[in-house]
C-alpha cells in the first residue's frame, strides 16, 4: 500500500472523530430533551442514522457481488466481504440502540413489531453471509457463493421489509421533530457516515492485504497458474 | 419452450425413478417429520396447541425435512459422477435447475402430505374449515422454498460444504415465506373471513423473484 494513502486515511478518520466529537457535544449541550421520555430519547439519533448507513453497506455488498460475478476479479469479492463485515456491526449497533430505546419507551426489549423483525432477520441473513463464506475453503468457490448468496440476499430484502410489516405494529412510523431535533439529526448522519465508509475502507484495505501476503506465500508451494486462473477466470 | 419443458420433466422424471426404487431420501425425510412433530409435542407438555402455534409445528417439519430432500437431490448426482454426465448433456443449465425443482417440489409434496396428517392426528389441527385455502398457501410457500433450496443446495453440494449448511442458508432467506403463510392461515382458522391481500401479495412475489433469481443464477453454482 502507497504511504502517502495512510495520511489521506488518518486526516479521514480525524476529521470523523471530530465530526462525532462535536455531535456528541451538540447532543449534550444544545438538543432538548423529548416531552415524554426524556434523555433516553436521544439515543435515537445515532440509532436512525445507523440504519440507514446498514442499508447502505448492504447495497455495497449486492453492488460488489455482481461486481464479482460480471467480472470475476478478487477486488469485489473483497469489497463485498468488507461491506458485509460493516452491514452486520453497523445492524448490530441498531438493534441494541433500538433495544434500549424499547425498553424505555414500551418497557420491553424486545416484541415482534415489523421494524424489530425485519432489523434482526437483516442482520441474520448478512451473519449467515460471513458464517457461510468462512465454511468454504477453496478461494473461487468462496467467492461464487458468497456473490449469489449476496445478490439473493439483498433481493431478499424487500420482501423481508414488506413480510415484516404483517406483524402488529407499535413502532413509530412517523415522527414529528422540533427544528433543534432536526438539526442534531442531520448532524449525527455525518460521522455515522464518515466512519461507515472509513470502516469499509479499512476493511477492504485488510482484506487486500491478507489477499497479497496469503498469495505470496502460497506461490512458494502451489505452480503460479493456479493464481492466476483464481484471479481471472 | 416446450423442448426446455420435455428436458426438464425427464430430469425430474429420471430423479423420481431414482428415488421410487431405492426410497433412499423419502424414508429418511419423513422420519424425520415423524421425529420432529413428536419432539414439538413433547415440548409442548402435550398441549393442543391453536391456530398459529398449529403452523409453526408444520413449519418447522417442513423446513427441516425439505432441506433435508434438497441435500438429497443433489447428492444423488455426486455419486458416479452423475453430475458430470448432466452438465455435459446437450442441456441448459436452467433446465438442469426446473428439473431438480420439480423433483424436489414432488418430494416435498410427498413428505408433507405424511407430515401434516401425523400433525392433525397428534395435535388435534382442525384444517377442515378452509382445506383448499391451507393447500393453497403451503402448495405457494414450499414453491418459493424449493425454488430456494434448489439454488442453494447445488451451491453447498459443489463446493463441499459441511452438512447442516444448507439450513443455515436458506432459512434465512426464506423468513419471509414463513411470516407471510403464518399471517395468512392464523387468519384462515381463526374465524377472519377477511383475506390478507398484503400477505398473499408476499407469497407470488417471493416464488416469482426466487424462482427467476435461481434459474439465473444456477449455471454460476453448478459445478462439477
Amino acid at each position: 500500500m502507497p504511504q502517502q494513502n495512510n495520511g489521506l486515511l488518518r486526516a479521514f478518520w480525524a476529521v470523523t472523530l471530530l465530526a462525532l466529537a462535536a455531535a456528541v457535544a451538540v447532543l449534550i449541550a444544545y438538543t432538548p430533551d423529548e416531552a415524554t421520555m426524556g434523555p433516553v430519547q436521544k439515543i435515537f439519533y445515532l440509532h436512525l442514522p445507523l440504519a440507514i448507513n446498514t442499508f447502505l453497506a448492504c447495497l455495497l455488498v449486492f453492488v460488489a457481488s455482481i461486481g464479482y460475478l460480471w467480472q470475476r476479479s478478487v477486488w469485489w469479492d473483497d469489497l463485498a466481504v468488507a461491506g458485509a463485515k460493516v452491514a452486520v456491526l453497523l445492524c448490530s449497533g441498531v438493534l441494541i440502540t433500538g433495544m434500549i430505546w424499547g425498553k424505555s419507551a414500551w418497557g420491553l426489549w424486545w416484541t415482534w413489531s415489523p421494524r424489530l423483525t425485519f432489523s434482526l432477520m437483516l442482520w441474520l441473513l448478512y451473519v449467515v453471509y460471513l458464517t457461510v463464506r468462512a465454511s468454504v475453503e477453496s478461494g473461487q468457490r468462496r467467492a461464487v457463493v458468497g456473490a449469489v448468496y449476496g445478490i439473493t440476499a439483498f433481493l431478499d430484502v424487500p420482501l423481508v421489509w414488506l413480510s415484516a410489516r404483517l406483524m402488529p405494529d407499535i413502532h413509530p412510523s412517523s415522527i414529528t421533530l422540533s427544528g433543534e431535533m432536526k438539526l442534531t439529526l442531520a448532524l449525527w448522519f455525518l460521522p455515522v457516515t464518515l466512519m461507515t465508509f472509513g470502516l469499509i475502507i479499512a476493511r477492504f484495505r485488510l482484506n487486500r492485504i491478507i489477499r497479497d501476503t496469503t498469495d505470496e506465500t502460497q506461490r512458494g508451494f502451489e505452480p503460479v497458474n493456479l493464481h492466476v486462473s483464481e484471479g481471472i477466470a | 419452450m416446450i423442448r426446455a419443458a420435455k428436458q426438464s420433466l425427464l430430469i425430474a422424471a429420471k430423479d423420481l425413478r431414482i428415488e421410487s426404487r431405492s426410497r433412499q431420501t423419502i424414508s429418511l425425510v419423513v422420519v424425520l417429520g415423524i421425529l420432529i412433530v413428536t419432539v414439538l409435542g413433547l415440548g409442548l407438555g402435550g398441549q393442543r396447541p391453536d391456530g398459529p402455534a398449529a403452523t409453526a409445528v408444520l413449519w418447522v417439519a417442513y423446513l427441516f425435512s425439505g432441506v433435508l430432500c434438497f441435500e438429497k437431490t443433489m447428492a444423488v448426482e455426486r455419486q458416479d459422477g452423475a453430475l458430470a454426465g448432466l452438465l455435459l448433456a446437450p442441456l441448459d443449465r436452467g433446465v438442469i435447475y426446473l428439473g431438480k425443482l420439480l423433483s424436489n417440489v414432488v418430494l416435498m409434496f410427498a413428505v408433507a402430505g405424511v407430515i401434516t396428517p401425523v400433525g392433525i392426528l397428534f395435535f388435534g389441527f382442525d384444517l377442515s374449515k378452509a382445506p383448499l385455502g391451507f393447500l393453497a398457501i403451503m402448495g405457494m410457500s414450499m414453491l418459493g422454498f424449493a425454488a430456494v433450496g434448489t439454488l442453494f443446495a447445488a451451491m453447498v453440494s459443489s463446493s463441499r460444504l459441511q452438512g447442516g449448511l444448507l439450513a443455515m442458508v436458506v432459512f434465512p432467506i426464506t423468513l419471509p415465506l414463513v411470516i407471510a403463510s403464518t399471517q395468512l392461515t392464523s387468519r384462515l382458522y381463526q374465524g377472519d373471513e377477511t383475506w390478507n391481500g398484503s400477505a398473499f401479495a408476499v407469497l407470488v412475489a417471493f416464488d416469482a423473484i426466487f424462482l427467476v433469481v435461481s434459474w439465473l443464477a444456477f449455471e454460476w453454482v453448478i459445478e462439477p
